[in-house]
């Protein structure tokens, strides 16, 4: 089981840097996302800023939300590496060897969480350059990337859970447009939740995106760490990873 | 006595619902001797990719029971699929891999620790050893045919499935293919099960032959015992205008005629005396053509089922359909 499952997680892997496209598209995106969407409020008046959001950097207050919001994709890429395995038939190579559809879909969950986060580091990067100064501590460091892949891997793994019977491509996307937008708005990885609606903040007080959110952000702007989160995105993945396991142990098919 | 490879016992697979849906197994039953090529021939549809779906454990089956390797295929499938390799009609590899990483995966997906010296082996035997550091996506068809095949072999299975291996190869390369197979089979001993409807590659690769036509088995034996029971030639007659059916079937050595239009296929005892006397009762002029079959797959099928292998294929409608619109048209 642990040699089936390497073999697939690597491959996962690999795939990722071996495709040009994919590379270039996982670095620009977050550069583009703190340039266009980071810069909305770039001449906003500070006290406004402190005011909407506590602090005087959008780019701040944002890059944490941001880093959440982009765990979404990559649920859709996983599914739709699943996908393709399907209908190019590298599925039945793999299930004509002695390699459970469980094991299938563990590397494929966490082959496309850890592939999520390549992201952050460039994202970091990124905020480096448009100003954003870290003074977080190893541990601290840490925690931020453990909350990232655990909502990295319940994403992905709710996103294979729904499409493990489905062979059509446009699947994944359609489910992603599906929960993006909800999840995406109804957190706190863009806007400061304090002027929600009442139904909005219902949504947002379960939200994943919005526990992982406000942790990254403590640690961005140095306020008090609300350690619970990262259990509560640690329960999050461990649930959905076992749905989904139990889902695709079922379901996931070629024929 | 050799064992069975491979045992198939009652074997129904349906498709959709029990009562309506596609019955694409009906009731099979088959034993495959150990270390035998065994080709499973029929038209597409037949159910022969099917069976191999059942074999293999990709598809459960609806009813019946079947052993690969002395495993139930239902109840002990990761023992069953330790023990097979699989060279699908489309090539399927990891294009972003190359030769050598593709067998590295397939090492991990078989929990092979020492897989090296045996991959070593394989490229060399395929002459893929110069190329095992390439991306596999800049191999040719055939190049990319044996490395396949070097992934079916890698883990020493005990059963290979083929399924239709050749389809949409030119000539050269499914020639190629045909040493491979033979050179394979000999060389690791391992007992194969091919799947084709082309007469020619099951009668050139295979010890034993088995029959299939909409989900059933319905002939099985070698090569020559199956052509021993059809003890006939058919002879092909295509004329320029119609002939009295009655006539031909009052003819001596007659067994049996059919016709479709102009065209007729006439079984007989033996053409070589039934022509002088076909020729000596119609008129020559009306003759386009006469083509003489001995026995082969090819009548043995058509002795069966009164069809030929690939006459219900969409191509032959796309001929009718031609024809008819240039009738249509005058």
């Amino acid at each position: 089981m642990i040699s089936q499952f390497t073999g697939l997680y690597v491959r996962e892997i690999l795939r990722t840097f071996r495709n040009p496209f994919v590379l270039v598209i996982t670095i620009v995106q977050p550069f583009m996302w703190l340039a266009f969407f980071g810069s909305s409020f770039a001449n906003a008046p500070p006290a406004f800023l402190e005011a909407f959001i506590g602090t005087n950097s959008y780019i701040a207050f944002l890059l944490p939300g941001t880093l959440s919001t982009s765990m979404l994709s990559v649920g859709m890429f996983g599914s739709m590496s699943t996908i393709q395995d399907k209908r190019f038939g590298f599925m039945k190579r793999i299930l004509i060897t002695p390699t459970s559809k469980g094991v299938i879909f563990l590397s494929k969950a966490l082959g496309g969480a850890t592939r999520g986060l390549v992201q952050f580091p460039i994202m970091i990067a990124a905020a480096l350059v448009f100003g954003v100064h870290f003074h977080l501590s190893p541990l601290e460091w840490v925690a931020w990337i453990a909350g990232l892949f655990s909502l990295s891997v319940g994403f992905a793994s709710l996103f294979l859970a729904v499409t493990a019977s489905s062979t059509d491509w446009q699947t994944p996307g359609v489910v992603s447009n599906f929960i993006t937008m909800p999840l995406m708005f109804a957190s706190t990885a863009l806007f400061n939740g304090a002027y929600f609606p009442s139904w909005m903040l219902a949504i947002s007080a379960v939200n994943p995106i919005t526990f992982s959110a406000l942790l990254g952000r403590s640690f961005v702007l140095g306020t008090a760490v609300p350690w619970i989160n990262l259990l509560y995105l640690v329960a999050f993945a461990i649930a959905l990873l076992l749905v989904g396991f139990a889902v695709s142990s079922r379901w996931l098919r070629v024929d | 006595m050799t064992p069975s490879a491979i045992v198939v016992d009652d074997v129904t697979k349906r498709y959709g619902s029990k009562s309506g849906g596609v019955l694409a197994l009906d009731h099979v039953r088959l034993s495959i001797p150990a270390g035998t090529v065994f080709g499973l021939l029929g038209p597409n549809g037949a159910g022969k990719t099917t069976l191999i779906k059942v074999l293999t454990g990709i598809s459960p089956m609806t009813g019946g029971h079947a052993t690969v390797a002395g495993f139930d295929v239902t109840t002990q499938s990761l023992l069953v699929r330790a023990r097979i390799g699989w060279v699908a009609a489309e090539v399927i590899l990891d294009d972003d891999f190359t030769a050598r990483e593709n067998l590295w995966l397939q090492a991990k997906l078989q929990s092979l620790k020492e897989w090296e010296p045996r991959a070593d082996l394989l490229l060399k035997y395929f002459e893929l050893d110069q190329r095992a550091n390439d991306k596999v996506s800049g191999f040719s068809t055939g190049m990319r045919k044996k490395l396949e095949i070097a992934l079916a072999l890698l883990h020493q299975p005990e059963v290979i499935f083929m399924d239709e291996p050749t389809i949409g190869l030119d000539v050269n390369t499914r020639r190629m293919l045909w040493d491979i197979v033979t050179g394979v089979h000999k060389e690791f001993g391992v007992t194969v099960l091919l799947t084709t409807h082309y007469i020619e590659e099951a009668e050139a690769l295979c010890d034993r032959v088995g029959i299939i036509d909409h989900g059933r088995i319905i002939a099985e034996g070698t090569p020559g015992e199956l052509k021993a029971r059809v003890r006939a030639d058919i002879v092909r007659l295509e004329t320029v205008e119609p002939l009295d059916a009655e006539r031909i079937r009052a003819l001596p050595e007659v067994q049996e005629v059919r016709t479709e239009g102009n065209e007729w296929s006439i079984r007989v005892a033996s053409a070589s005396t039934f022509l002088p006397t076909l020729l000596g009762s119609i008129r020559t002029d009306s003759i386009r053509r006469i083509t003489i079959e001995g026995p082969s797959l090819e009548t043995v099928f058509l002795d069966l089922t009164g069809r030929r292998i690939g006459q219900d294929e969409p191509m032959r409608d796309v001929r009718k359909f031609y024809a008819q619109m240039r009738q249509v048209r005058g």
